[in-house]
């Protein structure tokens, strides 16, 4: 009961908090020079017909007159075109979100498969080799650019040793995609029964998905091992070493009390990858939300920028939601 | 050589001694220093079922004793010499795995602070359980029975209820009796009490101590009762032991050691714990002394009321100056009431 009120006290505050994010980004976004109507009707339009079409895309109204505008097209679901696609931008984002989610929770599973085990025994063991090794290896995850360690591994491992497709987007050219329904390629692949086009779909993200979840694994080791390094030496772990609990059990004790930092900093992993992978996804021409944002900013196209932002905030609120949750399973203090 | 006093036990009574520390020297080294002696040559015999006080100031070895003892010292922390002996077993080289099938079995830790030494997202009573489990090789149902009865058993009000509470949810006086529960468990042959009742008021710790003692005495379970109030072992222990700078300065079965405190540090204790002010004034009085020992030098000397230069050139070591009754002190003090 607690926990529903709790989920109920939470969705409450999500709508102003939305309000509030989109205010700050249109206005953000405002200040950014460039006109659109020139950038639409190129260097030859005469100044009429740009003077025409400023008041037609609402342009010459005050900047609160054309937020009021945005919003009232929002809460009807209109996110507006995108003059670059010449398509709703809520349609661009349907198909190009699912692209970089993919990508990402793939690249964040593959980092807690790298960082975790990594952590816990370089916490475990002080002073032996792995220590060592995730010392460089945080070090290095730290300084090396995504799309650099992208390159490289395309050279390598398509360009010498010919053993992944081309890093040129999500599938293969020569292969027929499945139907569109959820825009995950594996999901729909696996709805359509295509296993030719799961199996080019999953090479396509081996080398995006190595690349970002070597990198990120760097800051998940680390703080796993921080965390774990600090409970191996809180009280009650030097407790249930006075108290003879196997070793296995101290260590499972000491992860389950970690938990809540690992499952923060991923979360926030997560949040920032949504635009964080944006290099990375220019490198294998992934054509993600990342990208289609930055193409925005890049062409004073507003409104894919002003979806960008909505969706991703819309999508952290839900991970700090579930984060909130899996505390509330977690610890029986924050249950009370 | 018999006759150098440390070969022999300062409380070598009869029988065999459920724990012997012999000789113990335990350093913490410090970079770029000198070392830290936290225990110099300490020797200390406890018999099955005798409680054992000891009693010493902050930074005196006291922890660090109870955790040499458990082969759990903190680092830097190492043994330099000496052997610590349980029931025929050498602690001192026991392998780790080994170790931690006596730790919490046969000898088992009560703590102070107990409620940031239990696991916070583990429910009291699972936490009593796990521990039986670890060392008694016995199912879940069965250990979460045994839980439940030594929850009762340290008189924990609604045993079935309090076996799902968190520590969290407990009093300092309650998860005190917790950590009771799981020291006692899987009924240990020793147990060590590391001032653990420090953290509660008045009322609460002899409420604890009378328990802890009841359970203790009902088992014949020995104990090392590690306190910094000299006044708790007056009515807990069968013997005291006063430490200062890692050293034992003096240990005697308890009525002598009430009645005639020898070393010039018990007394200062005692005057410090003393409510009478004539009582007081008299122990702080310089007091006679007997005549000078053979060679040593001393510890305590530089704080010593009584010290001469003597004292500051020389150790002292463990006499035996009444039946069972051990002073480390050149002139020590005659019969003080």
């Amino acid at each position: 009961m607690r926990i529903l009120r709790y989920i109920g006290k939470r969705m409450l505050f999500i709508v102003p908090q939305l309000v509030g994010i989109v205010l700050v980004s249109f206005l953000l976004v405002k200040m950014i020079p460039g006109d659109p109507a020139l950038l639409m009707m190129g260097p030859m339009a005469s100044t009429e017909q740009l003077a025409l079409l400023r008041s037609e895309m609402g342009l010459d109204g005050s900047i609160m007159y054309q937020f009021w505008i945005y919003l009232t097209n929002l809460v009807q679901g209109d996110l507006g075109n995108s003059w670059q696609t010449t398509r709703p931008v809520l349609e661009d984002l349907f198909m190009r979100f699912p692209a970089t989610l993919e990508l990402i929770t793939l690249s964040l599973l593959l980092a807690l498969l790298i960082g975790i085990p990594l952590g816990v025994a370089a916490a475990y063991f002080r002073r032996s080799v792995i220590k060592k090794f995730s010392d460089y290896y945080g070090l290095l995850a730290g300084a090396l650019p995504d799309f650099w360690l992208g390159l490289i591994l395309i050279y390598f491992f398509y360009t010498i040793f010919q053993i992944v497709p081309a890093p040129l987007g999500r599938i293969g050219f020569a292969v027929i995609s499945p139907p569109p329904v959820t825009n995950f390629l594996i999901i729909d692949c696996i709805l359509d029964g295509n296993w030719q086009a799961l199996w080019s779909t999953l090479g396509h993200l081996i080398l995006p998905v190595v690349t970002l979840g070597v990198i990120t694994a760097g800051p998940i080791l680390k703080m796993t091992q921080s965390t774990m390094e600090r409970m191996l030496e809180s009280d009650f772990i030097r407790y249930a070493d006075m108290c003879g609990l196997p070793k296995s059990v101290v260590i499972r004790q000491a992860f389950r009390n970690s938990l809540p930092s690992i499952v923060t900093i991923v979360s926030v992993l997560y949040g920032f990858l949504i635009g964080g992978a944006v290099l990375v996804e220019i490198v294998f021409s992934w054509g993600g939300a990342g990208q289609y944002a930055v193409q925005g900013v890049l062409n004073a196209d507003i409104n894919p920028v002003l979806g960008f932002v909505l969706f991703s905030a819309i999508l952290s609120l839900i991970i700090y939601l579930i984060v909130d949750l899996i505390y509330f399973a977690i610890d029986p203090r924050i249950r009370g | 050589m018999a006759t150098n006093p440390r070969d022999v036990a300062p409380n070598a009574a009869a029988g065999q001694p459920v724990l012997s520390v012999d000789n113990l020297d335990v350093s913490y080294p410090v970079y770029g220093q000198d070392s830290v002696h936290a225990i110099r040559d300490l020797t200390l015999h406890v018999q099955p079922g005798e409680i054992v006080g000891l009693v010493g100031e902050s930074g005196s070895g006291k922890t660090t004793l109870a955790r040499a003892i458990m082969g759990l010292l903190v680092q830097p922390g190492r043994v330099d010499a000496g052997a610590i002996q349980f029931d025929d077993k050498d602690l001192r080289t026991l392998p780790e795995d080994k170790l931690r099938a006596i730790r919490g079995k046969d000898i088992a830790m009560v703590i102070p602070n107990p409620r940031s030494e239990l696991d916070p997202l583990v429910t009291v009573g699972r936490q009593i359980s796990n521990v039986a489990r670890a060392h008694l090789g016995i199912k879940r149902n069965e250990a979460d029975q045994m839980a439940m009865d030594m929850l009762g058993a340290v008189q924990i009000p609604d045993p079935a209820r309090r076996f799902k509470a968190y520590p969290h949810e407990l009093s300092g006086g309650m998860a005190q009796r917790v950590v009771m529960a799981i020291s006692l468990v899987c009924s240990p042959k020793f147990v060590i009490s590391d001032d653990a009742t420090s953290g509660l008021d008045v009322t609460v710790q002899a409420q604890v101590l009378d328990l802890l003692r009841a359970l203790v005495r009902s088992h014949n379970t020995a104990m090392l009762f590690i306190t910094r109030d000299i006044g708790i072992t007056a009515h807990f222990c069968d013997r005291v032991a006063v430490i200062y700078a890692g050293e034992i300065v003096e240990i005697a079965p308890m009525q002598s050691f009430f009645e005639s405190p020898m070393h010039p540090y018990s007394v200062m204790l005692l005057a410090a714990f003393a409510h009478n002010p004539t009582l007081r004034a008299k122990w702080h009085k310089p007091l006679a002394s007997a005549a000078p020992a053979h060679g040593g030098a001393c510890a305590y000397a530089g704080r010593c009321v009584h010290a001469e230069d003597h004292c500051r050139q020389n150790s002292a070591e463990l006499r035996e100056l009444a039946p069972g009754h051990f002073v480390r002190c050149h002139y020590p003090v005659e019969r003080p009431l």
